[in-house]
């Protein structure tokens, strides 16, 4: 087997690795005949959909590395075509140093995979039960298998519940669970597709502090493909923005933020603003993109608003504090919004990551 | 793909995929054990229809018109291992080539996907458990022929006829890795199988002698592995033959189980292939 040398520097590396679907036919006799129908209108036009358009990413050994798109944006079928459930159209993949188009049985075996939500295990069968199935998918021998599924019930802190159905599992117990299923192997490269999906906040808590521990402690790389932007800002050395298909950037969470620095949100909450302060302000901060008065009630104690959006935000607070003193405004507090991946993601793609598709 | 070919090689490996798979959906039926009531009293009521059918036809339960044809008058216990060796046919059908369609429902096919087993042998452990459930079944129904119709099992057809019963399986195991692949395309081989099952149960001697059939049907039979099984096993228990009687169905039955075999699996291998690089395998 060959087995690539940037492997070392290199956990995975795409080159332009692209996807494309066809779009569904329509089944059975009322769809044949609606095909029918618009056979003529559509005449030589292909209904296709571009999953992944030649995505060439490089994820560092031992990163955690978050893939931040919507619905829809391209994260599951990188994730599918990474652990060979597809084959790309074109481009291909190495994975610790195999490649995913000639090496898929050595592929296989350097990936865990968690995809798919909370059905993915036999809920009829035990934890303990599922775990040694899983193993034995990839030809652990028994003893080993049984010595491995120990720790990793230990790890999940449910060995007092090994030998219970999955049926009786909470949400949040069948996903740390599937976790241990990708780990039953050892494998050096997780790719995890929306683990915290549908976990209640503490659970989601728990599922970051493991993958994160598996990242720090064990020096697995992984690939965390998510569309909750706090998962990606705190757990990721790196996040890649993706949609449509298309990696639209790749950086760190705070330089990714960075980006967006000139759109911090300034608010100072003030007593006394003269009702010219607005267009006064507006001639101090030329560059600012909105400066508004929010009137609070002041004789009842609360504040009135001022909120500038757009510009640096650190250039600007001393001008216009200064400015504000100068016009005797009481000021009672000052907030800089700080930029979150949302605003990065928005700012890049034009759409917002909550958005279905 | 290079991995594949690979783990296809991997003898020991896959006997052990083979074993994990049987092992689990064992457990499964264990965790529905309402299945067993089914298979207690099933093999009884089975009975039934065909002793009144009997009763009607021929007045009794023993026929010399069908003697003439089938060797043995008794037409019950000739119908019976009709009805045994058939039921391996329906659990290899449907189970293999219904498993993936269960495996994608319950979310669990793309993780058998990316592991690196061949995926056949995961089919094969999974037929494995229904031929086992069937296994059940005819012995339960043989018992009840041994007691109530006379048949008589000795030790020394035993050996035999559960080899003809495994040769039999195994060309079954390749019709059905075929519906599976078929399944992985177009996301259901329920009616597939369901066609296949009457080719078997019309074309095969499962309820009456081949010779019953017109000759361009007989043809039909004798391309299918149940037919020479059924012929080998009758001649065995039925007709009191020995082994070297049959030595020519065991031959036919063991080169299209070859056939069969190979093609399976390289039809279920080219279409996983197939539907991983259009994206179907990920539809449900």
């Amino acid at each position: 087997m060959v087995h690539s040398e940037d492997s070392d520097v290199y956990s995975i590396r795409t080159v332009n690795l692209t996807k494309v679907f066809g779009k569904k036919k329509h089944r059975g006799i009322f769809g044949f005949l609606k095909r029918e129908e618009r056979k003529g209108k559509s005449k030589g036009e292909k209904s296709v959909t571009v999953a992944l358009d030649h995505v060439n990413l490089e994820i560092r050994s031992g990163e955690l590395f978050g893939m931040l798109g919507p619905n829809g944006a391209g994260k599951t079928t990188l994730v599918k075509c990474l652990s060979t459930v597809l084959i790309p159209d074109e481009g291909t993949a190495i994975v610790n140093g195999f490649d995913i188009m000639k090496q898929t049985s050595m592929v296989r075996a350097s990936i865990g995979l968690v995809i798919g939500g909370e059905r993915t295990l036999y809920w009829k069968l035990t934890a303990r039960d599922n775990l040694m199935y899983f193993a034995s998918l990839y030809k652990m021998p028994r003893k080993q298998a049984k010595e491995r599924v120990e720790q990793l019930l230990e790890l999940m802190n449910l060995t007092d519940r090994a030998d219970e159905r999955l049926e009786d599992y909470s949400t949040g117990m069948r996903q740390k669970i599937a976790i241990a299923r990708a780990l039953v192997h050892d494998p050096p490269i997780l790719l995890l597709d929306e683990p915290t999906l549908g976990l209640d906040p503490v659970f989601s808590r728990q599922i970051r502090s493991q993958i994160r521990e598996l990242c720090e402690k064990e020096g697995r790389t992984i690939l965390l493909a998510t569309h909750y932007m706090e998962e990606a800002d705190q757990l990721c050395d790196r996040t890649a923005i993706i949609n449509d298909g298309k990696i639209v950037a790749v950086d760190t969470p705070n330089r990714l933020k960075a980006m967006v620095k000139e759109n911090e949100l300034v608010e100072i909450a003030c007593y006394n603003p003269p009702p010219d302060i607005e267009a006064y302000l507006r001639n101090l901060c030329p560059k600012v993109d909105i400066i508004t008065l929010i009137h609070g009630e002041e004789s009842k104690g609360t504040p009135s608003r001022i909120k500038i959006i757009g510009g640096n935000a650190e250039e600007r607070v001393s001008v216009v504090l200064d400015a504000l003193r100068r016009r005797n405004v009481q000021i009672t507090s000052l907030n800089i919004g700080v930029p979150t991946l949302e605003d990065a993601f928005i700012k890049l793609t034009g759409a917002r990551l909550t958005e279905g598709g | 793909m290079a991995g594949d070919a690979t783990a296809l090689l991997d003898l020991k490996g896959n006997l052990f995929i083979v074993w994990s798979e049987l092992v689990k959906n064992i457990k499964f039926l264990l965790a529905y054990p309402i299945v067993f009531i089914f298979w207690a009293i099933f093999p009884i009521f089975w009975f039934i229809p065909f002793i009144l059918q009997g009763q009607a036809f021929v007045g009794g339960l023993e026929s010399q018109s069908f003697a003439e044809i089938a060797g043995t008058p008794e037409f019950i216990p000739f119908v019976v291992l009709g009805s045994i060796l058939n039921s391996y046919v329906l659990t290899s059908l449907y189970g293999m080539g219904e498993s993936i369609r269960r495996e994608a429902y319950q979310g669990t096919l793309d993780y058998i996907l990316s592991s690196p087993c061949n995926k056949a042998f995961i089919l094969i452990g999974k037929a494995m458990s229904e031929s086992l459930a069937s296994s059940i079944f005819a012995v339960s129904q043989m018992l009840i022929c041994v007691v109530f119709f006379g048949i008589q099992v000795t030790l020394g057809i035993i050996m035999p006829i559960i080899f003809i019963i495994i040769l039999l399986i195994l060309g079954l195991y390749g019709i059905a890795l075929m519906l599976a692949a078929a399944s992985l395309q177009f996301k259901q081989a329920h009616d597939l199988a369901h066609s296949l099952e009457y080719v078997f149960y019309l074309f095969s001697p499962v309820r009456y002698p081949i010779q019953s059939l017109p000759l361009w049907a007989q043809v039909v039979g004798k391309l299918l592995p149940l037919t020479y099984a059924l012929i080998a096993v009758r001649s065995l228990m039925l007709l009191k033959q020995g082994l070297s009687a049959v030595y020519t169905e065991i031959l036919i039955l063991t080169l299209i189980d070859a056939a069969l075999i190979v093609i399976g699996f390289y039809l279920f291998n080219r279409m996983e292939e197939r539907t991983k690089r259009s994206g179907v395998i990920s539809q449900y």
